[in-house]
Parts: structure tokens; C-alpha cells; sequence
């Protein structure tokens, strides 16, 4: 029960998370990545497991791709179907750094009540 | 949903195409195809380990099939959400019948009727020349490459039309080609494609474009020139009269009869409101022709849920054992 309240509340979480990360990775990156590339780099940054499921990354991959934040090319793979390599356009960049303000706003406000949580109830009482 | 985890790449994609079931056909072949990227790039990333043992691992690093299916679905109508330019939808008759020169994709599918004839040419020359030559080869052994060859052509040339269409009337339609699978040989992949129903209802929309693209060109021209015409004619007039040029309104209707509309200019605004009446029609068939074309052509083009990649006996086997 509580397990499946923990998934439900991060499932919640990534909804607009996903899209930041990404976005972040391949401003990073100074190479074009394709989809499973991503997902393990996502994964080997958090010690082996992604904080999302690998397979909700190539959605919303598509869906920045359809909003000009990514252009992407294929290429022939011997291991599967073509892949198709993305890349960050200005335009994702400047979005980018929009976003990233509001994260960082956003967990400066979560924070101030998460954190000083025990501290402020000792005060009010 | 309670049913056994996927043990096989197979296995995997036929659970994702069932969770998808009902979701729109270009949605499913596109989740298809980033599954299988995934799934065969994990597979190869581990050459020490079986690929059920990969499999295994699966629903904790791509996610289980159901969760996958919900993460298409939920994207897709957020995106359809956020991309839909909102449009204030007229109330009256007439400005529901007028509101068509304000939809972008009126425009965009008249322009698909023009192109429509040089697509469809291009299409009819490919398809007849490549089944003919194809029969005509078979004899030989160059026939079955040259026949996957032509199969490859027409599958990259299908998911151009579609991104065409779904350019010009806004229907969703694949963003990825479908996977036919790792090579498995000549005589394998011939045999599965001329199984494949898809493989001959693309090759007949190809023929059919020639002559659709022959009547929605000709509706197209016939329908503006006659419209256009019609509009310029009160305007012409008008400067005619002006002193613009010389031309006066039996000039125009030398000849006509019944002489009483004509010979008094009784018809000039009648002709160009009548005019203006068969271009409005003329953008609502077009609009029309667009929505019904982007159907025909995802059922002849897309692949329908129940087919897809072909199952290996093996995989259908070990999934009744379970």
C-alpha cells in the first residue's frame, strides 16, 4: 500500500520533470544521443536506476521534438531499427533556462517548508 | 492486469500493442518502434545474458508493458493539448459557412489536391514499374533483392506520404517506419512480406493516387478558376465603367441569353456573389477531401493493431505455456 502511494506521488512528480531532464542532458551533452543512450546515462547518474521508467522518456522525447526544443536524425543501427539522434535547438536552449528558474524557484519554495518542518512546529507551539 | 512478465522481445511488443488496443493506430506503431530500439539496444548491451534474462530486468528499467502504454497515451494528449491553437468556433450558420476561409487546414488540403497529381504520378510510375519488374525478374535470382528492395522503397515512401498528410490536414499519422526485425535472410523476409497484408495495400494506394490525384486536380483547378472568375467579374466591371480600360458589360455577354439579365447588368452582382458562394464550397471540400483522404490513407498505409511484426512459432508457443 504504501509502496504503490510512493510510486503514485513520484509518478506525479515527473510529470514536467521528464522533459526538464532531458532538455538538461542534451544541453550537456556535446553529442547528438539517441533514446537508450539517454536513458543510460539518466540511470548511471542515480547509481544504476533511473528515477523514471526508461520506456516514458521517448514520448516526451518526441513531444520536445514536435515542439522545435529538439531536432533529431536517423541513423542505421546493427542492433535494432534505425535510431534517431537528437539534438538541443536555440530555441530549447532559451526554454532551458526558463525552465530551469522555475525549478529552482519551485524547490526553494518546497524546501522552505520540507525542510525547517521539525524547527517551525517547534516554534509555533 | 495479471498476466505472466515478457520473456521475449516478441512477447514484450505484443503485451505493449494490447495495452495500447484502441489508442490511435500511428500512436501504437510509433511505441512499437521506440520499445523495440530499447529492448533490442539492451539486449545487445549484454551479450553474457539471455535475452529472457534482459527481459527479466525489463519492467524496472523501460517499465512493464502497461506502464509504457499509459506514459504514450498521457503524452500524446497533453501535446495534442498544448499544440491545438484554441479557435473560437462560430455560432451562426453563416459564420459557420464563412469560418472555413480562417481554417489553416482548408487552405493546406486545397493545396494537397494540387500536389496531389504529381504525387500520384510519382507514386503510379513507382509502383508499376517496380511490380512489374519485380515479376518480371523472379525468374532470376536478382528478383527477391530486387523485390526487398522495392518493398524498402515503398515503406520509406509510405511514411513521407504520411507526414505529408499529416502536414496538410492534420491527422496523426507514423513518425517511425515499422520494423520488419533483425534480418532472418532472403527467402525468409520475401515470404513474410508478401504475407504481410500491408505490403499490398500500400502498393494498391500508390496505383489508386493517380487517378484521385487526376480528380482532385482537376476539382481543384476547376473549382477556382470558375470561382475566381466569377468574384473578378462585378470588379472588372466596375472599372471598366470607371473608364480603366474599354470593355462595357455586353462585352462581356456578347451573345448571352436570357439578353434581359445579361444586356442590363441585372447578372454582374448575382455572378459574383455566386462566386464567392462556390469558393466557400470549394474550401469545404477541399477541408472535406482532406479529412477523408488522411482515413484512406491510414487504413491502406498504417499498420492495423492485429498485424504488425510477425510472431515467431516459438514465441506464440512459450506464450500459451505460460
Amino acid at each position: 500500500m504504501d509502496d504503490s502511494n510512493e510510486r503514485k506521488f513520484q509518478k506525479e512528480l515527473n510529470g514536467g520533470l521528464v522533459g526538464l531532464v532531458l532538455l538538461a542532458v542534451l544541453a550537456e551533452s556535446t553529442e547528438d544521443l539517441y533514446g537508450y543512450e539517454i536513458a543510460k546515462r539518466l540511470a548511471s547518474a542515480n547509481d544504476g536506476t533511473s528515477i523514471f521508467k526508461e520506456g516514458t522518456i521517448y514520448p516526451v522525447l518526441r513531444a520536445l521534438s514536435a515542439g522545435n526544443l529538439l531536432t533529431s536524425r536517423i541513423v542505421p543501427s546493427y542492433s535494432g531499427p534505425p535510431r534517431r539522434y537528437y539534438r538541443i535547438t536555440e530555441q530549447g536552449r532559451s526554454v532551458l533556462a526558463e525552465w530551469k528558474q522555475i525549478w529552482a524557484g519551485t524547490r526553494d519554495f518546497v524546501d522552505r517548508f520540507t525542510e525547517t518542518e521539525q524547527s517551525d512546529i517547534g516554534h509555533s507551539s | 492486469m495479471n498476466r505472466s512478465a515478457p520473456r521475449s522481445i516478441d512477447q514484450y511488443l505484443r503485451q505493449l500493442r494490447e495495452e495500447l488496443g484502441g489508442a490511435d493506430s500511428a500512436l501504437i506503431q510509433d511505441a512499437l518502434y521506440d520499445a523495440e530500439e530499447y529492448l533490442r539496444a539492451e539486449v545487445a548491451a549484454h551479450p553474457d545474458k539471455s535475452e529472457s534474462d534482459v527481459l527479466e530486468l525489463i519492467a524496472s528499467t523501460y517499465g512493464a508493458p502497461d506502464e509504457v502504454a499509459t506514459a504514450y497515451r498521457d503524452t500524446e494528449v497533453k501535446v495534442k493539448a498544448a499544440m491545438a491553437t484554441p479557435r473560437k468556433e462560430p455560432h451562426t450558420a453563416a459564420g459557420r459557412f464563412f469560418g472555413v476561409f480562417l481554417d489553416p487546414r482548408a487552405y493546406t488540403s486545397l493545396f494537397f489536391m494540387f500536389l496531389a497529381l504529381a504525387t500520384g504520378i510519382i507514386y503510379f510510375v513507382l509502383a508499376v514499374t517496380g511490380l512489374s519488374l519485380s515479376v518480371g525478374l523472379s525468374v532470376l535470382i536478382i528478383g527477391v533483392p530486387f523485390f526487398l528492395m522495392f518493398m524498402a522503397v515503398c515503406r520509406v515512401v509510405s511514411l513521407a506520404e504520411g507526414r505529408l498528410i499529416e502536414a496538410m490536414t492534420g491527422a496523426r499519422m507514423p513518425r517511425r517506419p515499422v520494423y520488419q526485425g533483425a534480418a532472418r535472410g532472403f527467402w525468409a523476409r520475401t515470404g513474410e512480406m508478401l504475407k504481410d497484408r500491408r505490403t499490398w495495400t500500400t502498393i494498391a494506394y500508390f496505383l489508386s493516387m493517380l487517378p484521385i490525384g487526376i480528380v482532385y486536380f482537376v476539382l481543384a483547378v476547376a473549382g477556382l478558376s470558375i470561382s475566381l472568375t466569377l468574384i473578378a467579374l462585378p470588379i472588372t466591371v466596375v472599372l471598366s465603367q470607371a473608364g480603366w480600360f474599354g470593355m462595357s458589360a455586353s462585352e462581356f455577354f456578347g451573345t448571352a441569353q436570357p439578353e434581359w439579365i445579361f444586356n442590363t447588368g441585372f447578372a454582374i452582382p448575382i455572378l459574383g456573389v455566386a462566386g464567392l458562394l462556390l469558393l466557400t464550397s470549394l474550401m469545404h471540400l477541399a477541408r472535406g477531401i482532406g479529412r477523408l483522404h488522411a482515413m484512406y490513407a491510414k487504413s491502406m498505409l498504417v499498420a492495423r493493431v492485429a498485424s504488425g511484426p510477425v510472431e515467431t512459432e516459438e514465441s506464440a508457443a512459450a506464450l500459451v505455456a505460460h
